[in-house]
């Protein structure tokens, strides 16, 4: 059975990862042998200097979700790479290193770095972070992803997989200028902005005030989202959003995502992308399928 | 420090007073790997709702069982409470960083509980049975229904003072209104848990008396694994989360607003 997925030159020996920002320490849960079980591993979100992150509340349980304003809590891409780096690499599982900059030059200088300290097999760019030039973020204009993308594929020797926000009118479009730009792949999707108010102090729930909608609640949106997107773009799709299951999961590959990350859920079932793993070969064995090429974007319309 | 996902039979789940309950778990391999002040994380519903698992200090972990403290006043603690004896819940743990044990210069060891804050403290005295320094809880409820015999305590050696905010049982006030019940000296150290407010008391109280003493801290929690950040609290250290960098913290680091 045949379940390597190819983006960009980089190849991973199975379709399942973890979304950034939900798998932190949870590699001390691991065993060893476990970790390598993944199909790639992504890290929280790394910025080019060391933020502090959101004063609490931090999150907030909803109906089938929650929602998160952590802030990006990181230690800054010089201490991750020479911290964490090192034994995250020693899991042997392909990394895809989720960055996050608030400029182009800034995006630039992380990569070079990246390139320098070696050994990954993907750069994830954190998109959902505000564009200075304008008051959005960059994920929600066609241009400024566009640009972010051209400018760190003419610096990184790794492929370059473009996080896109559903916080837009039409996602698709943003899809599109990514692949124009020259992105590898594509993840989706970021969490959705939201909101959660204390009726009683008549605050939000949130200490940044608003924060980021994710966990099962928001699946039906995601899988639409990677429907449409794959329909349009070339391009490989990581899908996310909710993935509890491997039946979860199946709905997005189906839908046309080549791999599928699970992320919210790691903080119920930190077992559930090993789980989520065995269940789509479970589902190809019963299917009789032998590539996992036969199942992506088999959605029959 | 080995984290242990598992399924457990309830064995028990014990009316303690008006306010509080006492879940008993069949877990021998949670009992003897839980240290006092660690939690365990619990599923109390295999649906989305509620979403996340509920933290538990761990009460006692005695002949195979695991003991947990709580009140049914949420959605997750009041579907806990609606669990039959055979029900079996899925469990992580133990999980946080527990306690110190006192050194043996320790001459006095004060545990400082409030509310269901109280739990941390039986484990740790039945583990320090052996410590020969004199030991002391002084617990706050809020009122009457809040309070229990403190019989198992008394029978681990434990000096008890209770207080209570209406003035229903023992000592009318908080908890903090205990402090001048005991003498301290400068080999006593301090265990707390309980509300923030009462947590900042007994900082302040401890800086003032140039104290050591430890709290265990409680806040809001996704994963409990400090993979999500969510249950970070300010410290003299910066940001750290509840779940793995404490729940105990040492009395001096945390920051109170």
């Amino acid at each position: 059975m045949n379940i390597a997925i190819n983006i960009g030159g980089a190849v991973y020996p199975n379709p399942v990862t973890v979304a950034s920002g939900t798998f932190g320490h949870a590699e001390e849960f691991y065993g060893q042998e476990e970790v390598k079980k993944l199909g790639a591993l992504v890290p929280k979100t790394v910025t080019l200097t060391a933020q502090q992150g959101n004063p609490p509340k931090r999150i907030c349980e909803t109906p089938a979700g929650m929602i998160n304003a952590i802030g990006i809590e990181n230690p800054g891409i010089d201490r991750f790479i020479d911290g964490k780096l090192p034994k995250l690499k020693l899991t042997g599982v392909p990394l895809i290193i989720s960055i996050s900059a608030h400029s182009e030059d800034d995006f630039a200088l992380m990569v070079e770095k990246l390139n320098a300290a070696g050994g990954i097999s993907a750069i994830e760019l954190n998109l959902s972070c505000p564009n200075l030039q304008k008051k959005v973020l960059v994920a929600q204009s066609a241009e400024a992803t566009s640009a972010v993308v051209r400018r760190v594929k003419a610096v990184s020797k790794y492929p370059v997989i473009a996080k896109l926000s559903p916080n837009v009118t039409d996602i698709t479009a943003i899809a599109l200028a990514a692949e124009e730009a020259g992105a590898d792949g594509l993840s989706l999707i970021n969490t959705f902005t939201a909101m959660a108010i204390d009726i009683k102090k008549r605050k939000s729930r949130i200490g940044n005030f608003t924060g980021g909608l994710s966990g099962p609640a928001i699946r039906p949106i995601a899988v639409r989202m990677v429907c449409e997107t794959a329909a349009k773009v070339k391009i490989p799709i990581i899908g996310m959003g909710g993935i509890t299951c491997a039946d979860d999961a199946l709905e997005f590959l189906i839908a046309g995502a080549s791999m599928v990350a699970v992320g919210t859920y790691n903080f119920v079932d930190p077992r559930a992308p090993l789980e989520v793993l065995e269940g789509i070969k479970g589902y190809m064995k019963a299917n009789k399928m032998t590539d996992i090429r036969e199942l992506i974007g088999s959605i029959q319309r | 420090m080995k984290k242990i996902q598992g399924k457990y039979k309830v064995v028990d789940l014990v009316k303690v007073n008006a306010t509080y309950y006492r879940l008993v778990l069949d877990a021998p391999a949670l009992a003897k790997a839980v240290k006092p002040g660690q939690f365990v994380h619990i599923r109390v519903s295999d649906t989305f709702e509620p979403l996340f698992r509920r933290p538990f200090s761990v009460y006692r972990a005695k002949a195979g069982k695991v003991e947990v403290f709580f009140e049914p006043v949420g959605k997750g603690t009041k579907m806990l409470l609606a669990k039959k004896k055979g029900d079996v819940l899925d469990v992580l743990g133990p999980l946080g960083k527990p306690f110190t044990l006192p050194s043996k210069s320790v001459k006095q060891i004060v545990f400082v509980g409030g509310g269901i804050g109280i739990a941390p403290f039986m484990l740790f005295s039945d583990v320090l049975l052996k410590h020969k320094a004199e030991k002391i809880l002084l617990y706050g409820g809020r009122s009457k229904a809040h309070t229990f015999p403190l019989n198992e305590f008394k029978k681990n050696g434990v000096a008890t003072f209770v207080s209570t905010d209406d003035g229903s049982v023992g000592v009318k006030g908080r908890v903090s209104a205990l402090f001048n019940k005991i003498d301290i000296s400068p080999s006593t150290f301090i265990y707390a848990c309980g509300p923030k407010p009462m947590m900042g008391a007994v900082a302040a109280f401890a800086k003032e008396r140039d104290l050591r003493g430890e709290a265990s801290m409680e806040e809001v929690m996704a994963c409990g694994l400090g993979a999500c950040l969510g249950c970070s609290i300010p410290t003299t250290k910066g940001y750290k989360t509840v779940c793995h960098d404490g729940p105990v913290f040492g009395l001096e680091e945390l920051v109170f607003p």
